[in-house]
Protein backbone atom coordinates (compact mmCIF):
# COMPACT_ATOMS: atom_id res chain seq x y z
CA UNK A 1 0.00 0.00 0.00
CA UNK A 2 2.67 2.74 1.02
CA UNK A 3 4.51 1.62 -1.75
CA UNK A 4 1.68 2.24 -4.36
CA UNK A 5 0.97 5.78 -2.56
CA UNK A 6 4.51 6.62 -2.75
CA UNK A 7 4.44 5.92 -6.60
CA UNK A 8 1.06 7.75 -6.75
CA UNK A 9 2.20 11.10 -5.23
CA UNK A 10 5.21 10.89 -6.84
CA UNK A 11 4.25 11.33 -10.42
CA UNK A 12 1.41 12.91 -9.73
CA UNK A 13 1.63 16.81 -11.24
CA UNK A 14 -0.03 18.83 -8.37
CA UNK A 15 0.09 22.54 -7.77
CA UNK A 16 -1.29 24.58 -4.69
CA UNK A 17 -4.26 26.41 -5.32
CA UNK A 18 -3.25 29.87 -7.19
CA UNK A 19 -6.31 31.37 -5.11
CA UNK A 20 -5.41 31.29 -0.95
CA UNK A 21 -3.68 33.62 0.49
CA UNK A 22 -1.64 32.40 3.26
CA UNK A 23 -1.79 35.08 5.79
CA UNK A 24 -0.44 35.56 9.79
CA UNK A 25 -3.45 36.53 12.18
CA UNK A 26 -1.12 37.08 15.59
CA UNK A 27 0.60 33.71 15.92
CA UNK A 28 -1.53 31.83 13.76
CA UNK A 29 -1.48 30.71 10.35
CA UNK A 30 -4.32 30.98 8.58
CA UNK A 31 -6.02 30.34 4.56
CA UNK A 32 -9.61 31.84 4.20
CA UNK A 33 -11.31 29.85 1.28
CA UNK A 34 -14.30 31.26 0.27
CA UNK A 35 -17.32 28.43 -0.60
CA UNK A 36 -18.57 29.21 -4.38
CA UNK A 37 -21.85 27.31 -3.78
CA UNK A 38 -25.21 29.02 -3.65
CA UNK A 39 -24.74 28.04 0.71
CA UNK A 40 -22.10 30.24 2.20
CA UNK A 41 -19.82 27.04 3.32
CA UNK A 42 -16.74 29.20 3.43
CA UNK A 43 -13.90 27.57 5.65
CA UNK A 44 -11.03 28.46 6.97
CA UNK A 45 -7.34 26.42 7.02
CA UNK A 46 -4.93 26.88 10.00
CA UNK A 47 -1.87 25.71 9.25
CA UNK A 48 1.37 25.25 12.00
CA UNK A 49 4.99 27.20 11.20
CA UNK A 50 6.54 24.35 9.60
CA UNK A 51 3.04 23.60 6.96
CA UNK A 52 2.72 27.31 6.64
CA UNK A 53 7.04 27.46 5.71
CA UNK A 54 6.21 24.65 3.44
CA UNK A 55 3.38 26.22 1.90
CA UNK A 56 5.53 29.62 0.94
CA UNK A 57 8.50 27.76 -0.38
CA UNK A 58 5.92 24.99 -2.60
CA UNK A 59 3.64 28.25 -4.02
CA UNK A 60 3.63 27.99 -7.81
CA UNK A 61 5.87 24.82 -8.20
CA UNK A 62 4.64 20.84 -8.85
CA UNK A 63 4.37 19.26 -5.31
CA UNK A 64 6.16 16.16 -5.05
CA UNK A 65 7.14 14.03 -1.94
CA UNK A 66 10.54 14.43 -3.69
CA UNK A 67 10.46 18.44 -3.10
CA UNK A 68 8.83 18.16 0.16
CA UNK A 69 10.87 15.59 1.55
CA UNK A 70 14.42 18.01 0.29
CA UNK A 71 12.83 21.02 2.28
CA UNK A 72 12.03 19.13 5.04
CA UNK A 73 15.75 17.83 5.00
CA UNK A 74 16.95 21.35 4.77
CA UNK A 75 14.92 22.91 7.83
CA UNK A 76 14.86 19.98 10.15
CA UNK A 77 17.60 17.54 11.07
CA UNK A 78 15.90 14.40 10.26
CA UNK A 79 16.55 11.34 8.00
CA UNK A 80 15.85 11.06 4.28
CA UNK A 81 13.32 8.20 5.27
CA UNK A 82 11.69 10.40 8.18
CA UNK A 83 11.14 13.17 5.65
CA UNK A 84 9.51 11.09 2.98
CA UNK A 85 6.91 9.64 5.26
CA UNK A 86 6.53 13.55 6.52
CA UNK A 87 5.83 14.71 2.87
CA UNK A 88 3.63 11.96 1.90
CA UNK A 89 1.45 12.38 5.07
CA UNK A 90 1.60 16.36 4.44
CA UNK A 91 0.31 15.78 0.94
CA UNK A 92 -2.18 13.47 2.49
CA UNK A 93 -3.63 16.06 4.48
CA UNK A 94 -3.38 18.89 1.48
CA UNK A 95 -5.60 17.00 -0.68
CA UNK A 96 -8.11 15.69 1.54
CA UNK A 97 -8.35 19.71 2.98
CA UNK A 98 -8.39 20.61 -0.64
CA UNK A 99 -5.19 22.93 -0.97
CA UNK A 100 -4.32 21.63 -4.67
CA UNK A 101 -5.39 23.03 -7.72
CA UNK A 102 -8.58 21.02 -9.41
CA UNK B 1 -42.06 58.43 -23.28
CA UNK B 2 -38.29 57.72 -23.22
CA UNK B 3 -35.71 59.92 -21.37
CA UNK B 4 -32.43 60.03 -23.30
CA UNK B 5 -29.97 59.55 -19.87
CA UNK B 6 -26.92 60.69 -21.36
CA UNK B 7 -29.06 64.58 -21.50
CA UNK B 8 -31.35 64.42 -18.42
CA UNK B 9 -29.20 63.00 -15.49
CA UNK B 10 -28.13 64.78 -12.69
CA UNK B 11 -25.28 63.99 -10.32
CA UNK B 12 -25.64 64.07 -6.47
CA UNK B 13 -22.80 63.27 -4.24
CA UNK B 14 -22.70 61.62 -1.31
CA UNK B 15 -19.57 61.24 1.48
CA UNK B 16 -19.80 57.91 3.44
CA UNK B 17 -17.04 57.25 5.92
CA UNK B 18 -14.71 59.73 3.95
CA UNK B 19 -15.76 57.79 0.50
CA UNK B 20 -17.56 59.71 -2.15
CA UNK B 21 -20.95 58.10 -3.51
CA UNK B 22 -22.02 59.45 -7.24
CA UNK B 23 -25.68 59.36 -7.92
CA UNK B 24 -26.71 59.96 -11.25
CA UNK B 25 -30.47 59.85 -11.70
CA UNK B 26 -32.87 62.28 -13.19
CA UNK B 27 -33.93 65.75 -11.93
CA UNK B 28 -37.43 65.33 -11.03
CA UNK B 29 -36.53 62.72 -8.47
CA UNK B 30 -36.87 64.50 -5.29
CA UNK B 31 -33.59 62.65 -3.67
CA UNK B 32 -34.48 63.98 -0.55
CA UNK B 33 -37.95 62.48 -0.23
CA UNK B 34 -36.60 59.29 -1.70
CA UNK B 35 -33.45 59.01 0.44
CA UNK B 36 -33.88 60.19 3.44
CA UNK B 37 -31.46 58.30 5.04
CA UNK B 38 -28.87 59.82 3.15
CA UNK B 39 -29.53 63.24 3.50
CA UNK B 40 -27.16 64.04 6.50
CA UNK B 41 -24.22 62.66 4.01
CA UNK B 42 -24.52 64.99 0.83
CA UNK B 43 -22.08 66.75 0.22
CA UNK B 44 -22.72 69.71 -2.66
CA UNK B 45 -19.98 69.30 -5.26
CA UNK B 46 -16.97 66.99 -5.88
CA UNK B 47 -14.04 67.60 -4.66
CA UNK B 48 -11.11 66.84 -6.61
CA UNK B 49 -11.27 63.24 -5.19
CA UNK B 50 -13.00 60.00 -7.73
CA UNK B 51 -15.91 58.51 -6.57
CA UNK B 52 -15.46 55.62 -5.15
CA UNK B 53 -18.25 54.51 -6.76
CA UNK B 54 -21.00 55.29 -9.44
CA UNK B 55 -24.47 54.66 -9.51
CA UNK B 56 -27.00 55.26 -12.73
CA UNK B 57 -30.79 55.21 -11.92
CA UNK B 58 -32.52 55.10 -15.06
CA UNK B 59 -36.43 54.55 -15.23
CA UNK B 60 -36.87 52.18 -17.57
CA UNK B 61 -36.74 48.40 -18.13
CA UNK B 62 -33.10 46.48 -18.29
CA UNK B 63 -32.22 45.65 -21.61
CA UNK B 64 -33.17 42.41 -22.33
CA UNK B 65 -30.59 39.48 -22.44
CA UNK B 66 -30.75 35.90 -23.42
CA UNK B 67 -29.47 34.52 -19.89
CA UNK B 68 -29.42 36.55 -16.64
CA UNK B 69 -25.72 34.10 -15.91
CA UNK B 70 -24.76 32.29 -13.34
CA UNK B 71 -27.21 32.39 -10.15
CA UNK B 72 -24.55 32.85 -7.56
CA UNK B 73 -26.97 33.52 -4.68
CA UNK B 74 -30.54 33.14 -4.20
CA UNK B 75 -30.31 33.84 -0.23
CA UNK B 76 -31.04 37.52 1.01
CA UNK B 77 -32.69 38.75 4.50
CA UNK B 78 -34.36 41.14 3.39
CA UNK B 79 -35.96 40.26 -0.18
CA UNK B 80 -36.43 36.54 0.66
CA UNK B 81 -37.73 34.47 -2.50
CA UNK B 82 -37.23 37.30 -4.59
CA UNK B 83 -34.28 38.12 -4.86
CA UNK B 84 -31.37 37.06 -7.43
CA UNK B 85 -27.89 37.30 -7.56
CA UNK B 86 -26.41 36.21 -10.93
CA UNK B 87 -22.40 36.24 -12.24
CA UNK B 88 -21.97 36.88 -16.01
CA UNK B 89 -18.75 37.61 -17.81
CA UNK B 90 -17.76 41.08 -17.58
CA UNK B 91 -20.80 42.38 -14.68
CA UNK B 92 -22.55 40.87 -11.71
CA UNK B 93 -26.16 41.13 -11.70
CA UNK B 94 -28.73 42.28 -8.67
CA UNK B 95 -32.24 40.94 -9.01
CA UNK B 96 -35.22 41.84 -7.19
CA UNK B 97 -37.75 39.79 -8.65
CA UNK B 98 -41.41 40.61 -8.76
CA UNK B 99 -44.39 38.77 -10.33
CA UNK B 100 -45.47 42.30 -11.88
CA UNK B 101 -43.01 42.71 -14.51
CA UNK B 102 -42.73 46.41 -14.56
CA UNK B 103 -41.99 46.33 -11.17
CA UNK B 104 -38.74 44.42 -10.94
CA UNK B 105 -35.65 45.59 -10.12
CA UNK B 106 -31.76 44.61 -11.76
CA UNK B 107 -28.97 46.17 -10.75
CA UNK B 108 -25.82 45.60 -13.30
CA UNK B 109 -22.28 46.04 -11.78
CA UNK B 110 -18.85 46.04 -13.49
CA UNK B 111 -16.64 43.28 -11.20
CA UNK B 112 -14.68 45.60 -9.17
CA UNK B 113 -18.26 47.79 -8.72
CA UNK B 114 -17.05 51.08 -9.03
CA UNK B 115 -20.15 51.58 -11.64
CA UNK B 116 -23.76 49.92 -11.27
CA UNK B 117 -26.87 50.68 -13.56
CA UNK B 118 -30.29 50.35 -11.92
CA UNK B 119 -32.77 49.36 -14.01
CA UNK B 120 -36.44 49.81 -12.25
CA UNK B 121 -39.85 52.14 -11.91
CA UNK B 122 -39.96 55.18 -10.43
CA UNK B 123 -43.91 54.78 -10.05
CA UNK B 124 -42.97 52.08 -7.36
CA UNK B 125 -44.01 52.47 -3.79
CA UNK B 126 -40.62 50.57 -2.77
CA UNK B 127 -38.22 52.84 -4.89
CA UNK B 128 -36.65 54.49 -1.70
CA UNK B 129 -36.20 51.34 0.07
CA UNK B 130 -35.14 49.44 -3.31
CA UNK B 131 -32.17 52.03 -4.11
CA UNK B 132 -31.01 52.56 -0.78
CA UNK B 133 -30.49 48.70 -0.71
CA UNK B 134 -29.12 48.55 -3.89
CA UNK B 135 -26.49 51.63 -3.08
CA UNK B 136 -25.51 49.58 0.17
CA UNK B 137 -24.62 46.43 -2.06
CA UNK B 138 -22.31 48.79 -4.44
CA UNK B 139 -20.95 50.50 -1.56
CA UNK B 140 -19.82 47.17 0.66
CA UNK B 141 -18.09 45.97 -2.43
CA UNK B 142 -16.37 49.03 -3.44
CA UNK B 143 -15.34 50.06 0.00
CA UNK B 144 -13.07 47.18 0.02
CA UNK B 145 -10.69 48.76 -2.29
CA UNK B 146 -10.64 51.53 0.21
CA UNK B 147 -9.47 49.16 3.73
CA UNK B 148 -12.91 49.62 4.44
CA UNK B 149 -15.52 46.76 5.09
CA UNK B 150 -19.72 47.54 5.92
CA UNK B 151 -20.32 45.10 8.93
CA UNK B 152 -23.33 43.65 9.87
CA UNK B 153 -23.37 44.93 13.60
CA UNK B 154 -25.34 47.53 16.23
CA UNK B 155 -22.39 50.25 17.41
CA UNK B 156 -22.43 52.27 20.72
CA UNK B 157 -20.26 55.07 21.08
CA UNK B 158 -18.44 56.19 24.23
CA UNK B 159 -18.06 59.40 25.39
CA UNK B 160 -18.19 60.11 21.84
CA UNK B 161 -14.90 58.67 20.95
CA UNK B 162 -14.81 55.02 20.81
CA UNK B 163 -16.96 52.19 19.59
CA UNK B 164 -18.10 49.19 20.21
CA UNK B 165 -19.55 46.87 17.44
CA UNK B 166 -21.81 44.01 18.60
CA UNK B 167 -21.46 40.91 16.37
CA UNK B 168 -24.54 37.99 16.17
CA UNK B 169 -26.62 36.54 13.80
CA UNK B 170 -29.94 37.82 13.31
CA UNK B 171 -32.14 37.39 16.48
CA UNK B 172 -29.17 37.46 18.70
CA UNK B 173 -30.10 40.62 20.43
CA UNK B 174 -27.31 43.10 19.17
CA UNK B 175 -29.92 45.92 19.51
CA UNK B 176 -30.85 44.78 22.70
CA UNK B 177 -26.81 44.75 23.98
CA UNK B 178 -26.35 48.43 22.22
CA UNK B 179 -30.14 48.99 24.36
CA UNK B 180 -28.78 47.80 27.84
CA UNK B 181 -25.91 49.75 27.41
CA UNK B 182 -27.51 53.27 26.32
CA UNK B 183 -29.55 52.62 29.97
CA UNK B 184 -26.98 51.38 32.12
CA UNK B 185 -23.50 52.45 30.78
CA UNK B 186 -22.80 56.40 31.36
CA UNK B 187 -22.11 58.51 28.29
CA UNK B 188 -23.06 56.29 25.49
CA UNK B 189 -24.82 56.88 22.35
CA UNK B 190 -26.01 54.65 19.31
CA UNK B 191 -23.53 55.10 16.10
CA UNK B 192 -25.90 52.72 14.05
CA UNK B 193 -27.77 49.41 14.62
CA UNK B 194 -27.50 47.61 11.69
CA UNK B 195 -24.36 48.13 8.91
CA UNK B 196 -22.03 50.43 10.19
CA UNK B 197 -18.46 50.50 8.04
CA UNK B 198 -15.32 49.92 9.37
CA UNK B 199 -12.02 51.27 8.17
CA UNK B 200 -8.59 51.14 8.76
CA UNK B 201 -7.49 55.00 8.12
CA UNK B 202 -3.51 55.96 6.51
CA UNK B 203 -2.18 56.45 9.87
CA UNK B 204 -3.00 52.88 10.75
CA UNK B 205 -6.06 53.76 13.25
CA UNK B 206 -9.14 51.71 13.07
CA UNK B 207 -12.13 53.74 13.16
CA UNK B 208 -15.82 52.45 12.60
CA UNK B 209 -18.57 55.01 10.89
CA UNK B 210 -22.07 55.73 10.97
CA UNK B 211 -23.89 55.00 7.50
CA UNK B 212 -27.34 56.03 5.96
CA UNK B 213 -28.10 52.40 6.47
CA UNK B 214 -29.23 51.34 9.91
CA UNK B 215 -31.72 48.47 9.54
CA UNK B 216 -35.06 48.88 11.51
CA UNK B 217 -33.38 51.49 13.84
CA UNK B 218 -33.93 55.05 12.09
CA UNK B 219 -30.10 56.43 12.99
CA UNK B 220 -28.10 57.82 10.15
CA UNK B 221 -24.96 59.46 11.83
CA UNK B 222 -23.13 61.54 9.64
CA UNK B 223 -19.69 60.86 12.18
CA UNK B 224 -17.16 58.17 13.72
CA UNK B 225 -15.06 57.19 16.59
CA UNK B 226 -12.02 54.79 17.07
CA UNK B 227 -13.24 51.12 17.26
CA UNK B 228 -11.89 49.82 20.35
CA UNK B 229 -13.76 46.55 20.19
CA UNK B 230 -15.76 43.99 17.97
CA UNK B 231 -17.78 41.79 20.68
CA UNK B 232 -19.64 38.55 19.28
CA UNK B 233 -22.68 37.76 21.27
CA UNK B 234 -24.56 34.75 21.73
CA UNK B 235 -27.73 33.73 23.66
CA UNK B 236 -26.57 32.36 27.11
CA UNK B 237 -28.27 31.24 30.04
CA UNK B 238 -25.42 33.22 31.85
CA UNK B 239 -22.84 36.13 31.12
CA UNK B 240 -19.55 35.55 30.40
CA UNK B 241 -17.02 37.03 28.45
CA UNK B 242 -14.20 35.58 26.64
CA UNK B 243 -11.30 37.14 24.86
CA UNK B 244 -10.57 36.29 21.44
CA UNK B 245 -6.86 36.12 20.13
CA UNK B 246 -5.06 34.89 17.22
CA UNK B 247 -6.97 33.26 14.50
CA UNK B 248 -9.94 32.87 16.82
CA UNK B 249 -10.65 36.61 16.52
CA UNK B 250 -10.50 36.69 13.01
CA UNK B 251 -13.03 33.92 12.66
CA UNK B 252 -15.38 35.71 15.29
CA UNK B 253 -15.49 38.74 13.22
CA UNK B 254 -15.46 37.43 9.36
CA UNK B 255 -19.08 36.27 9.19
CA UNK B 256 -20.25 39.63 10.00
CA UNK B 257 -18.45 41.08 7.01
CA UNK B 258 -19.58 41.98 3.51
CA UNK B 259 -17.32 40.35 0.73
CA UNK B 260 -18.82 38.97 -2.14
CA UNK B 261 -17.42 35.29 -1.98
CA UNK B 262 -17.22 35.11 -6.08
CA UNK B 263 -14.73 37.74 -6.91
CA UNK B 264 -11.71 36.57 -5.66
CA UNK B 265 -10.25 39.46 -5.33
CA UNK B 266 -12.65 41.57 -3.27
CA UNK B 267 -12.79 38.93 -0.80
CA UNK B 268 -9.13 38.81 -0.64
CA UNK B 269 -8.89 42.75 0.04
CA UNK B 270 -11.61 42.29 2.23
CA UNK B 271 -9.88 39.39 4.74
CA UNK B 272 -6.18 41.67 4.04
CA UNK B 273 -7.79 43.97 5.54
CA UNK B 274 -10.01 42.08 8.13
CA UNK B 275 -6.69 40.55 9.40
CA UNK B 276 -4.95 44.22 9.92
CA UNK B 277 -8.15 45.38 12.12
CA UNK B 278 -8.49 42.09 14.30
CA UNK B 279 -4.77 42.85 14.92
CA UNK B 280 -5.80 46.27 16.40
CA UNK B 281 -9.08 45.75 17.51
CA UNK B 282 -10.15 43.60 20.68
CA UNK B 283 -12.26 41.10 19.48
CA UNK B 284 -14.20 39.08 22.48
CA UNK B 285 -17.05 36.91 22.85
CA UNK B 286 -19.89 37.20 24.99
CA UNK B 287 -22.17 34.75 26.00
CA UNK B 288 -24.89 36.17 27.57
CA UNK B 289 -28.65 36.82 29.42
CA UNK B 290 -30.12 40.69 28.39
CA UNK B 291 -29.74 42.31 31.03
CA UNK B 292 -27.86 45.23 32.52
CA UNK B 293 -25.35 42.50 34.12
CA UNK B 294 -23.72 41.69 30.89
CA UNK B 295 -23.90 45.36 29.61
CA UNK B 296 -21.23 45.87 32.54
CA UNK B 297 -19.35 42.88 32.27
CA UNK B 298 -18.70 43.88 28.17
CA UNK B 299 -18.41 47.43 29.28
CA UNK B 300 -15.81 46.10 32.15
CA UNK B 301 -13.44 43.82 29.14
CA UNK B 302 -13.66 46.92 26.86
CA UNK B 303 -12.97 49.92 28.74
CA UNK B 304 -12.25 48.39 32.87
CA UNK B 305 -14.01 49.41 35.28
CA UNK B 306 -14.38 52.78 35.35
CA UNK B 307 -16.13 53.02 32.29
CA UNK B 308 -19.43 50.52 33.16
CA UNK B 309 -19.99 53.59 36.17
CA UNK B 310 -20.44 52.65 40.02
CA UNK B 311 -23.07 50.30 39.60
CA UNK B 312 -20.48 48.06 37.75
CA UNK B 313 -18.06 48.16 40.15
CA UNK B 314 -19.45 45.25 42.54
Amino acid sequence: MEGIGIFYYFYAMRTLRQDLVLRKVGDDYIMVDPGQGMVDLSKVHTLNETAAWLWENLTGKDVTVERVAGLLCERFEVTQERATSDALALIREFEVAGLFEA
Amino acid sequence: MKINPRTTLTSLFYEIAGLQLELRLSPTVNVDMLLPSFTGFRINVANDRIPAATVTLLESEPPEENEMGVLRSDISVVWGDNFRFYERENTFVTQIKHPVKEMQWVMESTRDFKESVIYGNAKDPRMGELVSWLLMVVFGQAGLQYQLILIHASVIAHRAEHGVAFLGKSGTGKSTHSKLWLQHIPETALLNDDNPAVRIEDNDQVFIYGTPWSGKTPCYKNSKVELKAFVRLEQAPYNRFTKQENMHSLIAVLPSCTAIRWNKTLFQTMTNTLSRIVGKVMVGQLECLPDAQAAYMSSKAVFGSKAAGHTGEN
